[in-house]
C-alpha cells in the first residue's frame, strides 16, 4: 500500500511539475493519444523539460482544436498535437482552428495504404465508409471510371460501382475485411504491416503516394509501384488530372499530410527551442525505433519545412477543388460537409 | 511480480467498489503511471490484475446498495440488493463472488490456454449474427427486467434516442446536439449511469433517512453462499458460457453479457419468482462477469480489436508499454502471454479470496445509516463521472441523467433497458446500415445463426410478455 501510495505522489508531483502540455483533441487510448505519449516520452530527454498531456475529446476531434484555437494558444508551454482527420474537417466542416495561425513544431508527412482482397472484382469494391474515407473514395472512382469524366458522372459512377458501408468503427472494418463481408480497406502504414500483410487472402490495392515538397506526390519505397497515379496511368496510358482529381488531391494531401502534426501559437518564444529538441529526437536512433512501431517509417519535417509544408497544402486550395470536395461528399457519400468561401479570401 | 499482483488486485478492488466506476475508468486513470513499469511485463500483470479484481468487486455496491460498480453489474442488483434488504447481504455477496471467481477461473483458463485456435471461430460471426445479438440482448433486458413491457418499450426507445444524441454515423454531422457542442460526441456512460442508478438510490436513502437493512447476524451466510453457488452450479455455468461467448464477440460485451445471462436464468427457471431476492438471478447474472472479461482478451490480443471498452483502454495501455496488440511478433511472445495468464488468474483468485473472507464484514456497510456513507459515494461518484473531460458540463449531465433515473424509478419505467439501449444505440443504428448495405433477405435466410437467433427473440418476447412477473425498475 505504501508503494501504491508512493507512486500515486510521484504522479501527481510530476505532473504538477510539468513544464509543456500536449493538447490532444482525444480521449486517451485514441490513435493519436497514443502516438502523443510516445513522442511526449521520447522527445523529453531532449527537451530536457516534463511534457504532460491534457486530452480535450469531443466529436470528430474538433472541440479540443478549437480550444486550443480560442483559448489555449496564447500559453506559450502548450503544444497542440493534431492528425490527418482534423486536416479533412477543416476543410469541409465549420471549425475554428486554422493552421495559418501556427507555426509547424514539425510534423509526419505519411502515406495511407488500401488492400484488398485476392482475386476480388475492384470494380466492385465493397467498402467501409466515414469521412475519413474520402480519399479513398476518390482513388477507388478514379480507377474505376477512367479519364476525363465530369464531376456528376463521376458521382453516379461511384454509386453504380461502390458499395459504401456507413457507421463501421475502425475493428469493424477490420474484421469485417478479414471475414470477407468487405473487399477492401485501408490503414496507416504501421495499422498495415499489423492487420493486412498477415493476412494471406489479402493483398495491397493502392496507395495515395507521398506529398513533396513541390506539391507533387512521389511513390512510396515501401510500396512502389502502388501508387494511384503511377497505378492510373498504367491503366488508362494518361496521368490523372481535370477537376474530380485536383479534389481528391487536396483532400489526400490534407489528411495524410498532416498525419501527425505538432503545433504552437504563431511568434511562440519556445518554438526554437521546441523544433531543436525535435530535430534531435528525429536523429535518435532508439526514439525512432519507438515511433516507428506506432506510425511506420516516414521522415519528420520540422520548423521551417514544417511551415512550407503546410503553406504547399494551403495551395491546393481553389474554388473548384474545394466545391467539387464538397459536391463528392454531399451527393455521393452523403456527408454533411459545408463549403467554407473564407478558406478561399485567406488563401 | 507478486507486488506487481497486489497492486494492482488492491487497486482494481478499490475502483470496483466506487459505484459507478469500473475497469474502465481504473484503466484510464493508469496513464499517467505506465513509465513507471522498470519492465514492462510487469505492467501487463498490474493491468490484468486491475482488470480481474474490478470486474469482481464491482458486485458490492450493486447488491449491498442497489448502485450498479459498473454498467455490467446492473444486473446482478435486481436480485441481489433484495437480498441485501432481507438482512442476506453476505449470503448473496459470497454467492456472487464465488460464481464470478470460479467462472473467471474457468473461462480465463479455457481462453488463454487456447488462444490461438479462436480466430476460426470468430470469423463465423458476420454482421447479421452481431446485429441480431445486439437484438437480442434488447429483448431479454426489456421483456426479462420488467412485466410492465409497454413501458421497457418506451424506456427503450428514450435509450435509443439518449444515445444516438452525438454524431451522424452517415453524414457525419453533429445530431440531436441542439447547438451544444459537448454533445457532438454524445452523452457519456459514466453519468448515464450514476444517474440512472447512483443517485437515484442515494436519494432514496438520504429520504428514508435510515439505513440500507436492518442489523443482521451475517454467521453461517458466508457457507451458504458458497453452497449456493455449487448447488445453482448450472445457473452459473450457463450464465458464464453466455458471458464468455459474448465477451468473444468484439465490441458487445459489457452489460449486454449479463442481462442475456441473467435472462437465461429466469427463463430456465420459470416456476420462480425473480427481482425480489432469488439467489439463482444473482447466479445467473455473476457467470457471466469476470468470464466475459477474460474472453474479450480473444479478438483484443488476436486481431488487436477490443473485444469492450475496457479492452480498447488496454490495448492502449499496453502500448505504451511496448507491446502492439494484434501483431504477428507479439504471437511468440511467450512472456507476454504468461503475463496476461498470471496477472488475470491469480488476481481472480486473489480477489475472490479476499472478498469471500471479508464479506462478512464489509456487507455490514449496508446496515449504516445512509449519512454516514452517502457523502463519500457523491464524491467518489461526481469524481468517476468528470473524468470525460472534468467541465461543468460532465456535471450538468451528471444533473439531467440523476433527474432522468430518478423519474423512472418513480414510474417504473425499466431503468436496465433504458441503459442498454442507451449503450446499443449506435451498434443498433450502425449494424443495421451494414446489415442493409451488405445483406438481402435472401442471403440472410442462408445464414442459420442468424434465423436462430431471430426466432430466440420472438419466443422471448412472446413468453416474458405472458408470464414475467418481475417489477424491477
Amino acid at each position: 500500500m505504501k508503494k501504491l501510495l508512493a507512486l500515486c505522489l510521484m504522479a501527481f508531483t510530476t505532473s504538477a511539475l510539468a513544464d509543456y502540455i500536449f493538447v490532444v483533441p482525444q480521449k486517451p487510448g485514441a490513435g493519436t493519444s497514443q502516438w502523443a505519449a510516445i513522442i511526449a516520452e521520447q522527445l523529453e530527454p531532449f527537451l530536457g523539460e516534463k511534457i504532460t498531456i491534457k486530452h480535450i475529446p469531443g466529436a470528430r476531434d474538433i472541440p479540443g482544436f478549437n480550444e486550443f484555437h480560442n483559448s489555449l494558444r496564447t500559453s506559450d508551454k502548450i503544444v497542440m498535437v493534431s492528425h490527418g482527420g482534423n486536416g479533412v474537417s477543416f476543410l469541409q466542416e465549420n471549425v475554428d482552428y486554422d493552421y495559418n495561425d501556427y507555426d509547424s513544431i514539425g510534423l509526419m508527412n505519411l502515406n495511407i495504404i488500401a488492400g484488398k482482397a485476392i482475386g476480388a472484382d475492384m470494380t466492385y469494391p465493397t467498402f467501409a465508409a466515414g469521412s475519413g474515407m474520402v480519399p479513398e473514395a476518390f482513388a477507388m472512382t478514379l480507377l474505376i471510371c477512367g479519364p476525363d469524366k465530369t464531376m456528376n458522372y463521376y458521382i453516379a459512377c461511384f454509386k453504380d460501382h461502390v458499395t459504401w458501408v456507413n457507421g463501421m468503427s475502425g475493428g469493424e472494418r477490420r474484421l469485417a475485411f478479414k471475414r470477407g463481408e468487405l473487399n477492401g480497406t485501408r490503414e496507416n502504414p504501421a495499422a498495415y504491416k499489423k492487420h493486412v500483410e498477415p493476412n494471406d487472402k489479402a493483398e495491397i490495392w493502392f496507395h495515395h503516394g507521398i506529398l513533396q515538397a513541390d506539391g507533387s506526390h512521389a511513390d512510396d519505397l515501401n510500396y512502389p509501384g502502388f501508387q494511384l497515379e503511377i497505378m492510373f496511368k498504367e491503366l488508362y496510358g494518361v496521368e490523372p488530372s481535370g477537376e474530380f482529381y485536383d479534389a481528391y488531391k487536396l483532400v489526400k494531401s490534407f489528411r495524410d499530410g498532416m498525419q501527425k502534426a505538432l503545433w504552437v501559437n504563431k511568434g511562440n518564444p519556445n518554438a526554437f527551442v521546441l523544433q531543436n529538441a525535435l530535430t534531435a529526437m528525429s536523429q535518435d536512433v532508439d526514439a525512432q525505433i519507438a515511433i516507428e512501431a506506432k506510425v511506420g517509417q516516414y521522415e519528420w519535417k520540422i520548423g521551417a519545412d514544417g511551415d512550407a509544408h503546410r503553406d504547399t497544402l494551403m495551395s491546393f486550395i481553389t474554388e473548384d477543388a474545394l466545391r467539387n470536395l464538397i459536391k463528392f461528399n454531399t451527393e455521393a457519400l452523403g456527408l454533411a460537409s459545408v463549403y467554407k468561401e473564407e478558406l478561399l479570401i485567406k488563401n | 511480480m507478486i507486488i506487481a499482483l497486489l497492486l494492482g488486485t488492491l487497486y482494481g478492488l478499490i475502483i470496483g467498489l466506487i459505484p459507478a466506476a469500473g475497469a474502465t475508468t481504473g484503466l484510464v486513470v493508469l496513464f499517467g503511471f505506465m513509465s513507471y513499469f522498470s519492465d514492462p511485463y510487469l505492467g501487463v500483470i498490474f493491468c490484468m490484475a486491475v482488470v480481474a479484481a474490478s470486474t469482481t468487486g464491482d458486485t458490492y455496491s450493486g447488491i449491498l446498495l442497489g448502485i450498479p460498480g459498473a454498467n455490467s453489474a446492473a444486473a446482478t442488483m435486481v436480485d441481489g440488493h433484495p437480498l441485501a434488504k432481507q438482512g442476506k447481504a453476505t449470503y448473496a455477496l459470497t454467492a456472487a463472488i464465488t460464481t464470478s471467481t470460479v467462472n473467471g477461473l474457468l473461462w480465463g483458463t479455457l481462453t488463454f490456454a487456447l488462444l490461438p485456435w479462436y480466430t476460426k471461430l470468430m470469423m463465423v460471426f458476420g454482421v447479421p449474427e452481431m446485429w441480431a445479438f445486439v437484438m437480442l440482448a434488447l429483448a431479454c433486458v426489456g421483456f426479462v427486467s420488467n412485466r410492465f413491457w409497454i413501458r421497457s418499450l418506451i424506456a427503450i426507445l428514450i435509450g435509443l434516442f439518449l444515445g444516438s444524441i452525438g454524431t451522424d454515423p452517415v453524414t457525419n454531422a453533429d445530431r440531436w446536439t441542439f447547438g451544444w457542442e459537448y454533445l457532438g460526441a454524445g452523452i457519456q456512460i459514466m453519468p448515464m449511469v450514476a444517474g440512472l442508478f447512483a443517485f437515484p438510490e442515494i436519494l432514496d436513502g438520504w429520504r428514508k433517512k435510515d439505513r440500507t437493512t436492518i442489523p443482521h447476524n451475517t454467521k453461517g451466510q458466508t457457507l451458504d453462499g458458497i453452497k449456493a453457488a455449487w448447488k445453482y452450479r448450472w445457473d452459473s455455468i450457463r450464465g458464464g458460457a453466455i458471458g464468455a461467448f459474448i465477451g468473444f464477440l468484439p465490441g458487445l460485451g459489457g452489460a449486454m453479457g449479463d442481462w442475456m445471462a441473467y435472462g437465461s436464468a429466469v427463463a430456465a427457471n420459470p416456476n420462480e419468482e425473480f427481482g425480489n431476492g432469488n439467489i439463482r438471478g444473482v447466479i445467473g447474472s455473476e457467470g457471466a462477469n469476470n468470464s466475459q472479461k477474460a474472453t474479450s482478451m480473444i479478438p483484443t490480443v488476436l486481431f488487436g480489436i477490443p473485444g469492450a471498452s475496457f479492452a480498447a483502454v488496454l490495448m492502449a495501455l499496453f502500448m505504451t508499454l511496448g507491446f502492439e496488440l494484434g501483431t504477428p511478433d507479439l504471437a511468440y511472445d511467450t512472456r507476454f502471454f504468461d503475463s496476461l495468464t498470471f496477472g488475470f488468474m491469480w488476481a481472480t483468485v486473489l480477489v475472490g479470496i479476499l472478498c469471500i473472507v471479508f464479506n462478512r464484514y464489509i456487507s455490514k456497510i449496508s446496515s449504516w445509516p445512509y449519512k454516514y456513507y452517502f457523502p463519500i459515494l457523491v464524491v467518489f461518484i461526481t469524481w468517476a463521472c468528470a473524468q470525460y473531460t472534468g467541465g461543468w458540463e460532465d456535471y450538468a449531465i451528471l444533473i439531467l441523467c440523476s433527474a432522468l433515473g430518478v423519474f423512472c424509478k418513480q414510474y417504473k419505467y425499466s431503468r436496465p433497458a433504458l441503459l442498454m439501449a442507451f449503450i446499443l444505440a449506435i451498434k443498433v443504428e450502425t449494424l443495421t446500415l451494414q446489415l442493409s448495405a451488405l445483406y438481402t433477405i435472401d442471403t440472410l435466410m442462408t445464414r442459420p445463426i442468424f434465423i436462430i437467433l431471430i426466432i430466440t427473440i420472438i419466443a422471448m418476447a412472446a413468453l416474458s410478455i405472458r408470464k414475467n412477473k418481475l417489477e424491477y425498475a
